[in-house]
């Protein structure tokens, strides 16, 4: 099984490099972060038997997606699933972004997703099956203020996920949206989660679990993966709460953890 | 004057150990977290010994890159200003984490810190400590008994929780402990590992989640002061003898885990060096 990774040196990416290369399958990791690829590879390398092939690249840059594709090209690879990670969000309300950062959240999150998705799908086996996934979040299941674009852009790529699993039903292609919550990558992830208090405890996924079961069910073909049962309530009062009154209760509750955990970043 | 180095230096049993060892008139050097927790540190131990010197640099452990980084840059400065000898290392650095978090390489968190980060170091700082036949000490814990090794997922990333990953990570310490005594002894080395007992650190409350961190809060009351374990690498450092056996409590030997055999400390140190790509040196 050859698997490509986006988005692999981030705390996501790595703990599903690391669930794939547990698996013994082999792999193809892309990130921006060139440092951070070469650790991981390292440490992929020294525990698991698997080849492990890595490539730094900015997937909000055609050409340099193209230098990525030409590389594949030249060595004739072919993969059988596509873990689409990469992605992003900047703190703070729509107005305290900068412009740039704004468009960056859409830019990567979605344009970036769309591009190797559609490049590495027209190199799938034909014929083969072939795993797509996308990270999606728990965010993409209600509209949040304060993190307008990054929750409309993982809804986004959940409808996205849903359309494009009906088209390619019948060519061999599984799609798999996954919505975690709160998922602990970071140190700022973990002051942010502290700062939730008691919430921040109930929402976060276990990064292991969410990675384990996330390659479990995309391999059964699963269309949609919310982890943990908190997190499957919330997202059933999203289906049935009205949506202005959604946005009113979210805004409430990051306003809040918002300052803190702006204090404790301090 | 000697020369000893702290990792985790700039607070808790670290910090207390760098400030009784400089007024005993050792030049220290600490390892912190961050640039500003480490100007905080140093003029703290520079204030209860003024006459002193001491250097205290940033870096953050768990990833290996920085190890790297921080032998490279202390290295000319042992050599220039401490003689070329180590009189001591003292791997204190450790943490606690309420979840599953890797680091760039992808190895679980509180093993590559509270483990690895010491082995690489030690690796690193070997011939200067070989140097002044001196003493590597591990801040392990009395927690390291009733486990073991996860030999099959050593990362915890099937099993993964917080105390049992702490715990398998102090009895690492232990296990290097003996290894280090069984390679290094003939030329002089000692290496000790400390069991703190319960110490009103913050170790519980950093990167760690509400519950984790309230349960710690609570039970940290119940600890004694940093200064009080501090007593106990003092001794293992300053003996003119070295002590006897490796495991220490209250400045006293403590019986330890029979996890700990020269089989399972053989087998952590080679996983170690192929983990850290490294391989410790035949010295002769």
């Amino acid at each position: 099984m050859n698997v490509l990774i986006t988005g692999a040196s981030g705390g996501l990416g790595r703990a599903l490099t690391i669930e794939c290369a547990r698996r013994g399958y082999h792999l193809f990791l892309t990130d921006i972060n060139k440092t951070g690829l070469e650790s991981l590879r390292n440490g992929v390398e020294r525990q698991f038997p698997v080849v492990v092939a890595t490539m730094a690249c900015d997937l909000t840059d055609d050409t340099d997606v193209d230098r990525l594709l030409a590389h594949l090209d030249t060595y004739g690879i072919q993969f059988d699933m596509l873990l689409n990670v990469a992605g992003l969000d900047f703190e703070g309300g729509f107005l305290e972004q900068s412009r740039k950062n704004v468009l960056t959240i859409v830019s990567l999150n979605i344009c970036a997703t769309l591009r190797i998705t559609h490049a590495i799908l027209s190199r799938r086996a034909i014929g083969k099956s072939f795993s797509l996934v996308f990270v999606s979040s728990l965010a993409s299941q209600y509209p949040i203020p304060l993190k307008a674009t990054y929750a409309a852009s993982k809804r986004f790529l959940l409808d996205f996920a849903y359309a494009l699993g009906e088209e390619l039903k019948n060519r061999h292609v599984h799609v798999l949206a996954v919505c975690p919550g709160g998922l602990v990558t970071t140190r700022d992830a973990m002051d942010g989660i502290k700062a939730q208090g008691i919430w921040g405890d109930m929402t976060t996924n276990r990064i292991e679990v969410v990675t384990r079961n996330t390659i479990d069910r995309a391999l059964a073909g699963k269309l949609v993966y919310i982890p943990g049962i908190a997190n499957r309530i919330l997202s059933l009062f999203g289906h049935l709460l009205p949506r202005t009154f959604i946005t009113m209760v979210l805004y409430k509750r990051w306003t809040k953890s918002q300052g803190k955990w702006l204090d404790i970043g301090a | 004057m000697k020369t000893i180095i702290i990792t985790g230096a700039t607070s808790g049993i670290g910090l207390a150990i760098a400030t009784t060892l400089a007024m005993d008139g050792y030049r220290v050097i600490g390892i912190g977290h961050s640039e500003q927790s480490c100007r905080k540190a140093e003029q703290l131990v520079h204030t209860s010994d003024p006459t002193g010197e001491c250097l205290f640099k940033a870096a953050d452990l768990m990833q290996q890159r920085e190890v790297h980084r921080i032998a490279d840059e202390l290295e000319p400065y042992i050599v220039q200003t401490c003689g070329g000898k180590v009189h001591a290392l003292i791997n204190n650095v450790g943490g606690v984490r309420s979840w599953y978090a890797t680091t760039e390489e992808g190895y679980e968190q509180q093993f590559a810190l509270n483990h690895l980060a010491g082995f690489l170091l030690t690796s690193r700082l070997l011939p200067y400590v070989l140097a002044a036949r001196g003493r590597v000490v591990m801040t392990s814990s009395n927690s390291h008994k009733g486990v073991r090794i996860h030999w099959d997922d050593i990362m915890l990333e099937r099993s993964y929780n917080p105390l049992l990953a702490y715990k398998q990570s102090k009895l690492c310490n232990l296990l290097f402990t003996r290894e280090l005594n069984n390679r290094y002894g003939s030329l002089g080395l000692r290496a000790y590992a400390v069991d703190p007992g319960l110490v009103q650190t913050d170790i519980g409350n950093k990167q760690t989640g509400s519950m984790v961190s309230l349960i710690w809060s609570i039970r940290k009351r119940f600890g004694v002061a940093p200064s009080i374990p501090a007593q106990t690498y003092r001794y293992l450092c300053t003996q003119q003898e070295y002590p006897s056996g490796f495991y220490y409590y209250g400045c006293k030997e403590q019986s330890y885990s029979h996890q700990v055999t020269d089989d399972n400390a053989r087998r952590l140190f080679a996983l170690s060096e192929r983990l850290c790509a490294i391989t410790y040196g035949d010295v002769s």
